[in-house]
């Protein structure tokens, strides 16, 4: 077996490659784009390994990154800000092992809802006890500087790009594609389908919180709806499905495709922006489901083919 | 305690749960005829609330006749998609659990479109306006005009549909479409034509009763959204295809709401729809699957 295939090294050069180069820029603002960049790429690495390996669609992945962010504010100043960030990505870690349990059960278009419905629901939990508490959003002061937190992102992307790609090598990965083919099939052959499930969505979890915990530190402040917004989970799915989501390229093309986008469209028209991103949604559903991967696999193989066959 | 017994309580319960009926009618017969999960479904209710509002505010028309204009113009957004978008997807030869699978994330996505038009036009800031607010007294209850007609049009329109499904052939064929789609091209029934009205009907009602909940609630182009997740609820408590059995669980989670928000606090109302949603799925998908595996 070769080292790295052409397929894995190209998504994990190309996140190395831009991690190297902005910082040259030498401008802030090439390195919150990064930051923002890197950021999606491990969310949405994150997500494809529960939704696209496994095929369970998660719509409320928001939920891991927002309690990533929760802790980081709960346990700061008790705790080094690393050490909060890290406790961030455990708790979110647990909280998937906890409710994967119950929740991964529910198979098909009914795991769908439950998962955005959970988000939901842990948003309002999260609402009414800062109500309850009497705070109305957190400030958070002196957390470290953008060029830290950089590459404390790239790293994640980083991280998460590689996680696929190995995870894709190991029974793991070849247990969840099987799982997502056929899950009863999967179960009588012998693949543990129920621990399998368990540890993906936990480790799918892992990352977000690390990378919630970032995004509060980057801007300073958390705000349970803004940190458990829903429209964090559809563009983390909206990526995956436009960049494709049956290996690790996918999450790399399609969140560098909507933060170039974004940056174009989000300042001054944050609606339309939107717009085309539920348009881009519903056009690569339909019509190419395996995303902007699938489509460059699709021209090779046409190259490869003999004329006219 | 006391406000607990009174009839006022249960009569906003009634009312509630009738909404909640009629919105979840809709959700249900789609994803009954063609297993197309609608989570745009609450997008509609906000658009019927928002063709009350400018009716209203612009050429003070009462909500009675706006909600046809809403319910038309939800109708008519319906049969621009199904003819766009659905109608081949259901006529293609793909195994049915892909069509449910992938119907979520393009109605994600039309849902998100839909928000955002909206936003885009009439700005994202709630509205609220005065319509049918007299207070009417039936006994120890007074309860606002808007609120009577809505429940007096919910439990109408629902009996109304439910008896159209017991007893025209294009109810009955609907019905046959539920439960078997195989065997009901079988039998000669245009399942596209079948397909084509449940899906517009679905929408329809859905902008209908969204003009009869905008007279009450805040107006914004992101208010749908918990009414999807309660249409979900009704449809998974009530029972996938069971219209009847649908509109009894509206009332169950009316109930539900009212009560539990009266015994505790009105900011807990969404933790108390969520919870309720969340525990059902997992403690019972069944109930939305029971005759699923007929086809």
């Amino acid at each position: 077996m070769r080292l790295l295939t052409t397929r894995e090294a190209v998504p994990l050069l190309l996140v190395a490659a831009i991690a190297a180069v902005l910082p040259l820029l030498g401008s802030d603002y090439y390195l919150g784009v990064g930051f923002i960049l890197f950021g999606w790429i491990a969310l949405a690495q994150s997500w494809t390994v529960v939704s696209g390996l496994a095929g369970y669609i998660s719509l409320g992945h928001v939920v891991f990154a927002g309690i990533g962010g929760y802790v980081l504010v709960l346990t700061w100043g008790a705790v080094p800000v690393w050490a909060g960030a890290l406790l961030g990505a455990l708790a979110a870690g647990l909280f998937a092992l906890l409710v994967g349990l119950p929740v991964l059960r529910v198979r098909g278009p009914y795991f769908v809802i439950l998962t955005f419905g959970l988000a939901e629901f842990a948003k309002y939990v999260v609402i009414n006890i800062e109500n309850a508490l009497g705070r109305f959003g957190r400030l958070i002061l002196g957390g470290p500087p953008l060029e830290t937190l950089y590459w404390a992102m790239a790293a994640l992307a980083l991280a998460g790009t590689l996680a696929v790609v190995a995870i894709r090598r190991l029974r793991l990965g070849a247990g969840l594609v099987a799982i997502r083919e056929d899950e009863l099939a999967a179960d009588t052959i012998g693949v543990p389908t129920v621990r399998f499930k368990l540890f993906a969505f936990a480790l799918s979890a892992l990352l977000p919180g690390f990378v919630g915990a970032l995004f509060v530190l980057r801007t300073g402040y958390f705000e349970p709806a803004q940190a458990f917004d829903p429209v964090i989970s559809f563009t983390i799915v909206t990526m995956a499905i436009v960049g494709g989501s049956a290996d690790a390229r996918g999450p790399v093309f399609g969140a560098l495709f909507l933060v170039a986008l974004s940056e174009l469209l989000w300042s001054n028209f944050p609606q339309v922006y939107m717009i085309v991103l539920g348009a881009l949604l519903v056009g690569f559903v339909l019509f190419a489901p395996n995303g902007v991967a699938g489509l460059f696999e699709r021209r090779r193989a046409a190259a490869a083919a003999p004329a006219g066959g | 305690m006391e406000i607990l017994l009174s009839g006022q309580l249960l009569v906003a319960a009634l009312i509630i749960g009738s909404i909640y009926g009629l919105v979840a009618l809709g959700l249900n017969l789609i994803y009954g005829t063609m297993r197309l999960l609608n989570i745009a479904h609450g997008d509609l209710v906000m658009i019927g609330a928002y063709t009350g509002y400018w009716l209203f505010t612009l050429a003070a028309v009462s909500p009675v006749l706006a909600m046809l204009a809403a319910g038309a113009l939800a109708g008519l957004t319906g049969a621009a998609l199904y003819f766009g978008l659905f109608r081949r997807q259901l006529a293609g030869s793909q195994p049915i659990e892909r069509i449910e699978a992938n119907s979520l994330l393009i109605f994600f996505g039309i849902s998100i479109v839909i928000q955002n038009l909206t936003a885009l036009a009439f700005t994202a800031s709630p509205r609220t306006y005065q319509a049918l607010d007299t207070l009417v007294r039936i006994g120890e209850v007074s309860i606002a005009q808007s609120r009577l007609v809505a429940l007096a049009v919910c439990l109408g329109l629902s009996a109304a549909i439910v008896l159209f499904l017991r007893f025209s052939a294009l109810g009955l064929s609907i019905r046959a479409l539920i439960q078997h789609r195989t065997a009901s091209r079988i039998v000669g029934i245009d399942v596209d034509r079948v397909q084509a009205f449940s899906f517009v009907l679905g929408f329809a009602l859905a902008g209908l009763a969204g003009t009869l909940i905008g007279v009450t609630e805040q107006i914004s182009p992101f208010m749908g959204f918990p009414f999807t997740i309660v249409a979900f609820v009704v449809i998974i408590l009530g029972g996938l295809g069971n219209l009847a059995g649908g509109i009894a669980a509206g009332m169950v989670l009316g109930l539900i709401e009212t009560y539990g928000v009266a015994l505790t606090s009105a900011n807990l109302r969404s933790v108390l729809i969520y919870g309720v949603f969340i525990l059902v799925l997992v403690l019972r998908p069944e109930g939305l699957l029971q005759r699923r595996r007929l086809t």
